[in-house]
């Protein structure tokens, strides 16, 4: 059933992959202008709280009701979105972590990373402007 | 040690159950010591595993907490391990550097004693290959020796129960099987009697078993026992019955049978020899005589016994021996013992009376040594005497003892004259008054014959003797009285001293025989002492005898002739033929020296033999040069008659042709004295063969005138004595004168010898003497000389 559901998984992925590409966008001023795919990792894990260049992190999250964010984090890290509700309920214990701010929708998170200085977030590449700067791109 | 211990520890069954247990308690030792080792690990196994699956269990939150650095996160999940019992500390560590270390309270004195620390890598919960953290995880040693503990615990008891149930088993098994049959069978040994046929029954369902065969043998061994228990009592019956009769043999008898220890100790004896040895009134032996010391029984010679004893015992040889044995009232008996060695230091004695052997032989011994007719000793008895006295003296320098032999002269005569019976007595006589002359202890023998030997012990001096000697030829000499008839003896003595003289046997007798003969040669009816002397003499004629036998080999002797003339013819008609012995060393050796030892010794018939021949041969020569000589030889009385028989005379004159006419023969009137019917014979025979016969040394002896009647001679010879006084000695010239009447008146010839000057020859050829011989014609000549002597005669006659 696990490797059926893998399958079916990656099939969705390419679908995604073929209809809308991701891509991880900051803040312009965030000093910023390349990130791994590590570093986003950590950075919209937890792991780091702060960008490359110092600046304090503020990831933002697409609403949960967006195929976005799942696509991101199957992207990112091949869980699905209750994994990743799982595994942030963990951090939420202790309370410590700064968990991603969720914004309504693709021009809410827009305005959100643009508006914060630390921001960063994920978007269809069509849907990004001028106020954002693209620094990781899941490769094709 | 054994028996002190008491009886249950020694019982089979507690040494079985004592071997189960004991090797059950090392068993379970060793069992549970392996079990230990081995549950050790597998608990260490099991903890580890189970901490490991404690881990799998809080990985996710583990691996989130590790990989954003959460300490809150991570003391919450290390709180959480700790609550498990088996978790003393929890160590997590992040990329950065240590989230979290938790131990309990009390862990701290445990640390170091921790076993199976678990230490594991976290990984990202995004990324498998990366690794973000570490948790180290430390179990509880406590817990973990608590759980072995427990683990082994239980097994040893499990396995104690066991062993228990099968010691337990074992202890009934044996008892059931083993113990009780045995004791069964032994409760019942006890009770039995096998001679009475009680056997073991075999317990019930045990036919086959150890416990069967066991009882079976045992019956087996107690059948042999009441059969050799049988047959060894009927054995003794056998014995006993035995021992009975020759118990009675032994006490019943008539010989002494004892059996004495080494010491002489009688251990068991006979009645016998209570009888022989009189226990019953012996003073020094208990009435049964038992455990007396036979040595101090009344034996005379106690000492020899006992060495008897031990040499029996200690060479393992029978011995036997004569013992004197001195009874109650006094008497003497002569008991033979031999013993026997039995074995274990003692000997069996075998006791004979044989006083009446001992005494029959001590009278034979007596008589053995006994002159039936005198009663003194004989030869053999004085020869023991003699040496029994030698060894007395033996050691002792001043000891000694005188030795006589003692002589009857003239005994001989009475014997022949008055018969045997009238000798006999006066020996007897003798033998008495010899005996008185001397001391008991003195010993009279009658030697031989007429001859006495008497040894006097502790007499030393030749005064003494003498003295002795002196009596002895008195008593001796007085008159005997034969059936009234008074005879006259006289006795010589001869006397040697030991040990002056000599210092054995024989040559004291052969001293003894020399003292005395030359107290007969002197005239007899005196004593003489030994003296040396005469053993010299006697040792001259001892070589002077073997010289002749050697001389008469090496012709050392020789005839010499002295012619003889006849007076009426004026011619010289034979001569005399003289032996001469010329000894290589001591020259010319006169007859006088040698002849009187040759008749002596009978050498004289050999000699005698030698000039016959002598004569024979120089008258064959005469005869072959036609000289008509006759020829007179001189015969001893010991050649009369056997030494020169008259048949052996007239062989000779045959063997070398010569007739019997010419030969003459000179006897003097001794040999006709000797034996005179011999004598006669042997002179007729002679003459009948034709033989003259000259009586030689005419006057000098008897001379007595009936023997010319009575014997054949036809010729006296004149002896020369007489002729030579003739010329100064008118006695002489008529007893001459007379001799030659009275020869011829008997038709007998007369021969004057020893004609030594013409003066002689005038009276004698005066007288009418036939025939002369003498120095006035010719000394004695050998043969080789005599033809000139002849010529030198001629001349004289002339």
């Amino acid at each position: 059933m696990m490797r059926l559901a893998v399958i079916f998984c990656a099939l969705a992925m390419l679908a995604g992959g073929a209809a809308a590409e991701l891509v991880v966008v900051t803040n312009r001023s965030a000093g910023v202008e390349r990130l791994s795919r590590d570093e986003v990792i950590n950075i919209f894990l937890g792991r780091l709280q702060l960008l490359p260049s110092g600046i304090a992190a503020q990831p933002v999250d697409l609403p949960a009701t967006q195929p976005e964010r799942s696509t991101f984090y199957r992207l990112l890290v091949s869980k699905d979105l209750a994994e990743i509700n799982a595994y942030r309920a963990h951090l939420m214990f202790s309370g410590r972590i700064v968990l991603p701010k969720e914004a309504a929708g693709a021009e809410d998170m827009l305005s959100l990373v643009a508006g914060t200085p630390g921001g960063i977030g994920y978007l269809e590449r069509a849907k990004i402007n001028d106020r954002v700067k693209v620094v990781f791109e899941f490769s094709p | 040690m054994a028996s002190e211990k008491p009886a249950w520890r020694q019982s089979i069954l507690y040494l079985v159950a004592i071997a189960a247990v004991g090797s059950a308690l090392l068993a379970g030792m060793i069992f549970i010591g392996i079990t230990a080792s081995v549950t050790n690990e597998r608990v260490e196994q099991q903890t580890t595993t189970h901490l490991g699956e404690l881990l799998d269990t809080v990985e996710s939150t583990l691996s989130i907490a590790c990989f954003v650095q959460d300490q809150v996160l991570a003391t919450e999940v290390a709180r959480g391990l700790l609550k498990n019992s088996v978790v003393l500390g929890v160590a997590i560590r992040g990329s950065s550097g240590e989230l979290v270390r938790l131990y309990r309270d009390d862990a701290s004195h445990k640390v170091d004693t921790v076993k199976g620390r678990l230490v594991r890598k976290i990984r990202s919960p995004f990324n498998a290959a990366e690794t973000v953290g570490e948790i180290v995880l430390d179990p509880d040693p406590e817990s973990f020796a608590r759980v072995v503990k427990q683990e082994v615990s239980f097994i040893g008891i499990l396995l104690w129960l066991q062993l228990a149930i099968v010691i337990g088993a074992i202890v009934i098994v044996m008892l059931r099987l083993i113990v009780r049959p045995i004791k069964a069978m032994s409760d019942r040994l006890h009770r039995m009697n096998a001679a009475l046929g009680d056997r073991l029954s075999i317990p019930g369902g045990y036919g086959g078993t150890e416990i069967g065969r066991l009882a079976m043998d045992v019956n087996a061994l107690a059948d042999q026992l009441v059969a050799s228990l049988d047959d060894e009592h009927k054995l003794r019956l056998q014995l006993e019955m035995d021992e009975k009769k020759y118990r009675a043999i032994f006490d019943n008898a008539e010989t002494g049978i004892f059996i004495t220890d080494h010491a002489g100790r009688i251990e068991s004896h006979n009645r016998a020899l209570s009888r022989q040895l009189e226990f019953s009134a012996s003073a020094n032996a208990s009435p049964d005589g038992e455990g007396a010391l036979i040595g101090e029984l009344a034996w005379c010679e106690p000492g020899r016994l006992g060495e008897l004893i031990i040499s029996c015992v200690d060479d393992h040889v029978t011995r036997n021996g004569d013992f004197e044995y001195v009874c109650a009232d006094g008497a003497s008996r002569w008991l033979n013992i031999v013993l026997s060695p039995i074995g274990g230091g003692r000997a069996q004695g075998v006791v004979s009376d044989i006083t009446g052997h001992k005494l029959a032989e001590d009278a034979a011994r007596r008589q053995a040594v006994t002159d039936p007719l005198t009663g003194v000793a004989n030869r053999p008895g004085l020869e023991q005497r003699l040496l029994s006295a030698i060894r007395q003296c033996d050691g002792n320098p001043d000891d000694g003892f005188a030795l006589m032999l003692v002589d009857l002269d003239g005994f001989k005569k009475i014997n022949d004259g008055l018969g045997l019976p009238i000798g006999d007595l006066i020996l007897k006589t003798a033998a008495e008054r010899l005996r008185a002359c001397v001391k008991g202890s003195d010993a009279v023998a009658r030697m031989s014959g007429d001859e006495f030997a008497i040894l006097l012990p502790r007499v030393t001096e030749e005064a003494l003797a003498a003295n002795i000697g002196e009596r002895i030829v008195r008593s001796l000499g007085q008159v005997y009285e034969v059936h009234t008839t008074p005879i006259m003896l006289g006795a010589s003595v001869g006397i040697t001293l030991y040990p002056g003289d000599a210092k054995d046997t024989p040559t004291l007798l052969r001293h003894v025989e020399l003292a005395l003969d030359r107290a007969k040669v002197s005239g007899g009816n005196h004593f003489t002492f030994f003296d040396p002397a005469m053993a010299e003499a006697a040792e001259r004629r001892r070589e002077l005898e073997s010289d002749m036998h050697i001389a008469l080999r090496r012709q050392e002797f020789s005839l010499f002739y002295q012619p003889l003339v006849d007076l009426s013819s004026n011619r010289l008609v034979g001569a005399e033929a003289l032996i001469r012995w010329r000894h290589p060393t001591r020259g010319l050796v006169p007859p006088d020296a040698f002849i009187p030892l040759a008749e002596e010794t009978g050498f004289i018939v050999d000699l005698g033999f030698w000039v016959l021949e002598a004569a024979c041969r120089q008258l064959a020569i005469w005869q072959g040069e036609g000289k008509e000589f006759y020829l007179s030889i001189n015969i001893s009385g010991r050649q009369i008659p056997d030494g020169m028989s008259p048949a052996w005379l007239a062989a000779t004159c045959r063997k070398h042709g010569v007739e019997a006419s010419r030969l003459v023969l000179e006897i003097t009137e001794g040999v006709l004295l000797a034996d005179a019917n011999k004598a006669l014979d042997w002179l007729g025979e002679v003459r009948t063969f034709g033989f003259g016969i000259y009586l030689d040394d005419f006057g000098t002896g008897y001379s007595s005138l009936s023997y010319l009647k009575r014997f054949p001679v036809d010729t006296v010879k004149i002896d020369k004595s007489f002729v030579r006084d003739m010329g100064g000695d008118k006695s002489d010239r008529a007893l001459v004168e007379a001799i030659i009447a009275m020869a011829r008146s008997l038709r007998l010839q007369t021969v004057a010898e020893g004609v030594e000057d013409a003066t002689q020859l005038a009276l004698l050829r005066e007288m009418g003497c036939d025939r002369v011989q003498g120095y006035y014609f010719s000394k004695p000549v050998p043969c080789e000389q005599f033809d000139a002597v002849c010529q030198h005669i001629q001349g004289l006659l002339a």
